[in-house]
């Protein structure tokens, strides 16, 4: 009976890992077919985009902003034993702009609107409000997960954006008011280290993080069971699988980017 | 004042606007350095040319003034060689005059490549864009090594003689004969100063 068990319990965790990938990939398409079907429902993408980046701005610009602190001074411990405090620009730079803008701003976005995605999808399937929109013949995805992904999709870039100069920024402040850097010296070693495709495989991997955060948060909403017990059970996997996502497709697109643009 | 739908396009139109401007900061600030301002295109001709990579520095009189654009590599079937031609640009207002020399420099003994331009006298004749200069080849390294090697070579031979006891140097050094002869020589003129002035009668 031990062994059965111990099969039935592989058997049952394989099951409900493919049937998750299963339903995501399931979404996933359905979200990206009805994203370019009209009608095009812009009012509600505006109002997600504003809850995804409008109002998002405030915690990443302070989180950039002391990441930006802290790297400079964590780099700094060890250049200036070596005498190149100069270089901590052009290490900030492209940690900021390859790596920390984007994961940084996705899992803050991710904690931030994921979570909430999830728990009002989550409360409005448990009070079947979504079987109501279906039986008024709106298609629940269109209506709920289209105007939320679209958003995510354009807001973190927007977002990476933002913690990108404002990254940079923290760490000017503490290289030029602190470590005796010129100004123009600072701003001529930052740009001059960043290349465009630092840039840009920057801002198409906080792309990618923007429709798993969204695909996942739907997901995880839509498949609540259960009262409200189940709604809080989704929302802390909801946001347990985006981080673990995030991270996975982080690893992923940096190794990828590093083969394909050497 | 502006309600509802309005104002939340609003503010998403600003936030969105506002980061399209950082991003075209970025993309201007990476790669405007050098771009923005306006220049011209010269030719260079190498055999070799030691490693140097597109954006390179090029340096006129030591202060840099503009980059390798391109290196292409053909071959030229009369002269039976290889030639590297350097595609440099230059700021608008740099003259070169056609006679300077110009050959590719390193940082250091390993660091980064770069171009040097000697400037030369003939400012009345200078480079107009898509002229062509041919540089003179940098040594290669191992040639480099190879001249050192020869010279500590022989010197190493030098020292291996005179450790030997061969030749005067050798001789000089390890034979206690001549530094007898000088002691002997001194101890004389001390006890006896007056030989100095002594004009010894040569024997016939």
């Amino acid at each position: 009976m031990m062994f059965t068990d111990f099969f039935i319990t592989i058997g049952h965790r394989v099951i409900s890992c493919m049937s998750f990938f299963g339903g995501l990939s399931n979404l996933a398409w359905q979200t990206i077919y009805l994203t370019f079907k009209p009608p095009y429902k812009w009012q509600r993408i505006f109002e997600q985009a504003k809850k995804a980046g409008y109002e998002s701005f405030p915690i990443v610009a302070l989180v950039a902003l002391f990441i930006g602190f802290i790297f400079a001074l964590q780099t700094a411990y060890f250049m200036q034993r070596i005498g190149s405090e100069i270089y901590i620009a052009s290490l900030v730079a492209l940690t900021v702009v390859r790596e920390l803008g984007p994961v940084i701003t996705a899992l803050i976005v991710a904690g931030r609107v994921g979570a909430s995605n999830t728990a009002e999808l989550g409360s409005m399937q448990v009070t079947e409000q979504i079987d109501a929109l279906e039986t008024l013949a709106t298609n629940p995805v269109k209506y709920l997960v289209v105007p939320r992904f679209v958003a995510l999709s354009i807001m973190l870039p927007v977002l990476t954006l933002y913690a990108n100069i404002i990254g940079i920024l923290g760490s000017y402040i503490i290289c030029v008011f602190k470590l005796g850097i010129t100004s123009s010296m600072y701003m001529h070693v930052t740009f001059s280290a960043l290349l465009y495709k630092d840039l840009f495989t920057g801002l198409f991997k906080s792309w990618i993080f923007g429709m798993v955060i969204a695909l996942v948060s739907c997901y995880e909403g839509f498949n609540v069971e259960g009262g409200a017990e189940g709604v809080g059970k989704a929302t802390t996997r909801s946001v347990v699988f985006t981080f673990i996502m995030i991270i996975a497709a982080d690893c992923f697109f940096t190794a990828l980017f590093y083969f394909i643009f050497p | 004042m502006i309600f509802g739908k309005t104002k939340l396009e609003l503010k998403v139109g600003i936030f969105v606007f506002v980061g399209l401007v950082i991003l075209g900061i970025f993309i201007l600030s990476i790669g405007g350095f050098k771009t923005w301002s306006s220049g011209y295109h010269i030719n260079l001709n190498f055999n070799f040319v030691n490693g140097v990579k597109v954006g390179a520095p090029v340096r006129f009189s030591g202060v840099d003034v503009g980059e390798v654009k391109k290196v292409d590599l053909s071959f030229i079937p009369q002269e039976n060689r290889s030639n590297v031609r350097l595609d440099i640009w230059l700021r608008n207002n740099i003259k070169i005059p056609a006679d300077s020399s110009v050959w590719v420099n390193t940082l250091g003994l390993l660091g980064e490549k770069y171009i040097e331009i000697m400037p030369g006298k003939d400012y009345a004749n200078c480079l107009k864009a898509n002229d062509s200069l041919i540089g003179r080849d940098p040594l290669p390294m191992h040639q480099i090594f190879n001249r050192a090697e020869n010279i500590l070579r022989n010197l190493d031979d030098g020292i291996a003689k005179i450790r030997n006891k061969e030749g005067s140097l050798g001789k000089l050094i390890y034979d206690d004969d001549i530094y007898n002869q000088l002691d002997a020589l001194v101890t004389d003129i001390r006890n006896h100063p007056w030989k100095l002035f002594y004009k010894t009668k040569e024997k016939k």
